[in-house]
């Protein structure tokens, strides 16, 4: 998949560049207008913009959701639960009432709606950072291989390859183990995530700056005296922002699924602090005798991945003029689509 | 896995000991495959007494017996096998000098008779016993067994290429401690005599009035030497039981076992044997296990597992059913779940501290976390609570249900900690239910109510092994568990508790560094005693005494819940190991 995002948001970034020269188009305020009028264009997208949009505002405002709801995700509650039964949640669908409003955690009695809105907080928490970590390095790493002499170029290439080829899962699982238990686990999480797995993104700015660096804007301010540092920051950057945003968006969802296989695996945040991932491990075996225990974290997580993906895409497409193009005519189709079934419903009553 | 092929090496008696005892434990709980793999896939439990039965009329003869297991039965070879009571499929090979009882009803946890006539027959203090065996006593090729063979499958069990057994026999027999077994000294053991072909004296270094326990263990099965063909011995060990090994496929991991036509009913009270064949499949999930067993289609109607038990998720789905409730067998091992303390480690030195952490402790909650209460019984005795344990109840620290926060901080002021204090609980990031991170929370969420805030420390499964049993790293609060060789109070109590036995380099079990002059010598005593229930009550009376240190607070004793086939009948559990014996098991 990683290698498909690659080429997708080199391709448009490539083609982003491709038709005009002219740098102000990328990061002007017209540029950005016209950036949310193709976003707004696409109603998966928007959709899928609230949706992260809700997701992030449940993360922050946790302890304030379960103040209201009168709850905390740490508390037992021994007597909601069956404790000759295993421990299964007393009442129909998992314990779900007035207090409980998604039922409460089997053996334990705590309350789930608590812990999957604390949890939002650390898969969320935990893959944005990462994301921003891998985005920095990304981004650093692949201009300055593509600016640097070629011995610069060759050592950071290798490098950057290098991560690429690590498998994360187990280089993640090595470090994690090795850290002293003491070191908080979230941010020891987050580092782990956006220090092994900057490699692609760092190929694509690298790409892509090559490809900058040949066109006559950047030439010109070369010729008239700009420091590297300058030419990077003021006509590099804007002109890397599509690609970039594209890829950080793609990145994101896949950091959540890291994040929740390594607490899956035992890794990750540490108990009583809850995350959908560790959720998922507690609650795989029992699909059976409470479904909505696993249920609930495990489509958390879909919802979250799924939005974020589709966000992401439109994202892509809204950066890239190509693609825009097709929407434009996409929509029009739509619409003629939906003015047919309406004609059809009509004959035919 | 790291007990077996220390063992033979290690000369310290201490170690040994508590090696086995972890690896029963273990084992019985079902729940680490690694130690079965070392060789302990035998040792749980089976069962011995009779509590509940299928059977309307008089047992089927005939059929096939399967039998679902996650572990193979690794290095099937008598010398190898490490079992409490001769195991649950390797007794249906090896019969032994004496065995578990088995009889429907009978009290399982006692020893009865197998080759031998009866349990043994001690010297005035304990340090010689002798064994008569039975006469027409036949292997599966028709050859008589003899005491010799007895005496060889002893002397075998010591080379270092056949290790994985128990430790006991190297430290309690007279001149064993260097003995490197047959093939290198082929003048064998002299502590065994052999003065007939139907008698065998054993010498010991020191009173063992718990011989007859230790003689149930597959080390005491009869192997001829003349078919001895040493390590490939496991391939095909020769059969002294109701049947013999056809097929041992990938070791260990598919066994098919058929009738042994030599052997007679009439010189086995024990075994039952009912089924024509067992076919032993392993490498299973635990979940598929389960699962397969309650859909009971086709073979699967007639088979049980002899290692998987029901977890909290899986017994709250057979308890909504009522014909599924109705395949559920129940017991119990010898085996508690405690927190253990390491009093070197501050603020642990100060018994306040110990004792307040044991008021707060939520029974309740640690037992939910285990399970439920169909699962696990709350503890407040370190011995397991049954009879033959010697188990005394006590409560020196009364808890109630849910904890006594108030007397708890009253106890953390007086030890100078009015405004609580912040501990680092260690445990194993296995799922097992015992020393996992579910018990862990559920003891830092009740302590919390004390004033006490509990860090976690979770440590991969073998790492939490090495280091609370390193006295070098022993953390200083710390989930532990703890099960018995054989059900009685000696193999739990001496290995932790007695002074002698701390092991400076090398696996220490005796966490709480209890080096206490009259312990050791009260341990010494009771080892004399050769009427076992006399014995019995002193280890309850002792562990009580041990109690009062508050060097450990028992949690939980759990409880063995164990899915069969919808056609399996005569349904025998055993006090013993608390799980269904495939020595009395009938087919439909």
């Amino acid at each position: 998949m990683s290698e498909a995002v690659t080429e997708a948001a080199a391709e448009a970034a490539l083609a982003s560049r491709a038709p005009g020269t002219d740098p102000a188009s990328v990061p002007g305020a017209s540029g950005a207008r016209q950036f949310w009028r193709r976003l707004r264009a696409q109603r998966a997208a928007l959709v899928a913009a609230v949706v992260v949009a809700l997701l992030l505002l449940v993360a922050l405002a946790a302890p304030l959701l379960t103040a209201i709801e009168g709850q905390d995700p740490t508390t037992y509650h021994p007597s909601l639960i069956d404790s000759a039964r295993g421990g299964v949640p007393v009442g129909p669908l998992g314990g779900i009432d007035g207090d409980h409003w998604l039922g409460v955690e089997p053996q334990t009695g705590r309350d789930l709606f608590a812990r999957l809105v604390h949890g939002a907080r650390v898969s969320l928490g935990v893959a944005l950072a990462a994301t921003v970590i891998q985005v920095a390095l990304g981004v650093t790493l692949g201009i300055a291989a593509a600016l640097g002499t070629r011995w610069v170029d060759q050592l950071l290439s290798r490098i950057t390859d290098i991560f690429v080829a690590l498998p994360l899962m187990i280089m993640s699982l090595a470090l994690l183990a090795i850290v002293p238990a003491n070191f908080p686990r979230p941010v020891l999480v987050t580092l782990v995530i956006g220090l092994l797995s900057w490699g692609n993104i760092a190929k694509v700015v690298r790409a892509q700056t090559l490809t900058l660096k040949g066109l006559d804007y950047v030439s010109a301010a070369r010729l008239s005296g700009w420091g590297t540092r300058r030419i990077a920051r003021r006509e590099l950057l804007p002109g890397l922002a599509a690609p970039v945003i594209t890829y950080a968006a793609l990145l994101v969802p896949q950091n959540i699924t890291v994040e929740a296989a390594l607490s899956f695996l035992g890794v990750g945040v540490k108990p009583p602090t809850p995350s959908w991932g560790q959720m998922l491990t507690a609650a795989d075996v029992w699909y059976q005798a409470a479904p909505q225990y696993l249920l609930l974290p495990a489509g958390a997580l879909f919802v979250t991945v799924l939005a974020l993906t589709v966000l992401g895409d439109g994202v892509r497409t809204a950066l890239d003029p190509r693609a825009a193009s097709r929407l434009r005519v996409g929509t029009g189709r739509r619409r003629e689509h939906r003015a047919d079934t309406a004609a059809e419903k009509e004959t035919s009553s | 896995m790291p007990h077996r092929g220390g063992e033979t090496a290690n000369r310290e008696v201490v170690i040994p000991m508590r090696q086995p005892s972890l690896i029963a434990r273990r084992v019985a709980a079902a729940s680490v495959s690694l130690v079965v793999a070392a060789g302990a896939a035998a040792c749980g439990p089976e069962d011995n007494d009779a509590k509940a039965s299928g059977s309307d009329s008089a047992p089927h003869q005939g059929g096939t017996l399967t039998v679902l297991n996650r572990n193979p039965q690794q290095d099937f070879d008598p010398a190898r096998l490490y079992t409490s009571g001769g195991g649950k499929v390797p007794t249906l090979v090896f019969r032994t000098l004496t065995t578990r009882n088995r009889e429907n009803g009978a009290p399982g946890t006692d020893v009865v008779p197998d080759l031998a006539t009866d349990t043994g027959r001690p010297n005035k203090d304990a340090t010689e016993w002798t064994y008569t065996l039975k006469e027409g006593l036949k292997y599966e090729d028709g050859t008589a067994i003899t005491s010799a063979d007895i005496k060889y499958g002893i002397e075998r069990s010591f080379a270092p290429e056949l290790s994985g057994g128990a430790p006991y026999l190297r430290d309690w027999l007279v001149g064993a401690a260097d003995y490197q077994g047959p093939y290198k000294d082929p003048k064998g053991l002299a502590a065994i005599e052999t003065p007939d072909s139907r008698t065998i004296v054993f010498h010991l270094n020191k009173p063992e009035g718990e011989f007859p326990y230790l003689a149930t263990q597959t080390q005491f099965a009869p192997v001829p030497k003349a078919k001895d063909t040493g390590t490939k011995y496991e391939e095909h060990p020769v059969s002294s039981g109701p049947y013999k090994v056809v097929k041992n496929e990938n070791d260990g991991e598919r066994l098919t076992l058929e009738r042994n036509t030599y052997w007679s009913a009439k010189t086995d009270a024990e075994r039952k044997a009912y089924p024509d064949k067992i076919d032993v499949r392993s490498g299973l999930d635990s979940s598929v296990i389960n699962q397969r067993l309650s859909a009971s289609q086709g073979a699967d109607a007639t088979a049980i597992t002899t290692d998987t038990n029901l977890g909290p998720a899986e017994l709250a789905k057979v308890s909504g059913d009522k014909a599924l409730a109705a395949r559920v067998g129940t017991g119990h091992f010898g085996y508690t779940n405690y927190i253990a303390f390491n009093p070197n480690v501050k603020p642990f030195d100060d018994i306040r501290v110990r004792q307040a952490i044991s008021y707060a402790v939520d029974r309740s909650s640690v037992v939910n976390a285990a399970g439920g209460s169909s699962l696990a019984e709350a503890a407040t005795t370190y011995l397991p609570n049954q009879k033959s344990f010697g188990y005394e109840p006590y409560d020196l620290f009364p808890a109630g249900k849910t904890g006594d926060a108030a007397k708890a901080r009253e106890l953390l002021k007086q030890a100078g900690h009015p405004n609580g204090l912040t501990v680092t609980l260690t445990h194993s990031n296995s799922q097992d239910f015992e020393t996992s991170p579910e018990i862990a929370t559920a003891i830092q969420d009740a302590l919390k109510k004390a004033g006490i805030t509990v860090k976690l420390q979770g440590l991969e499964d073998n790492d939490y092994s090495d280091t609370i049993h390193d006295v070098k790293t022993e953390p200083g609060f710390f989930l532990a568990h703890w099960g018995a060789d054989w059900p009685s109070g000696g193999p739990f109590l001496a290995p932790i508790f007695d002074g002698r036995q701390i092991v400076k380099d090398g696996a220490n079990f005796n966490t709480g560094f209890l080096n206490d002059k009259s312990v050791n010598a009260e341990i010494d005593a009771i080892n004399k005693l050769t009427d076992l229930d006399a014995a019995a009550k002193r280890w309850g009376a002792l562990d009580k005494k041990i109690g009062a240190q508050a060097l450990t607070v028992p949690l939980f004793h759990p409880v063995y819940k164990r899915l069969y086939g919808k056609d399996i009948r005569n349904i025998v559990i055993s006090d013993w190991d608390g799980v269904l014996d495939p020595s009395q098991v009938a087919v439909k």
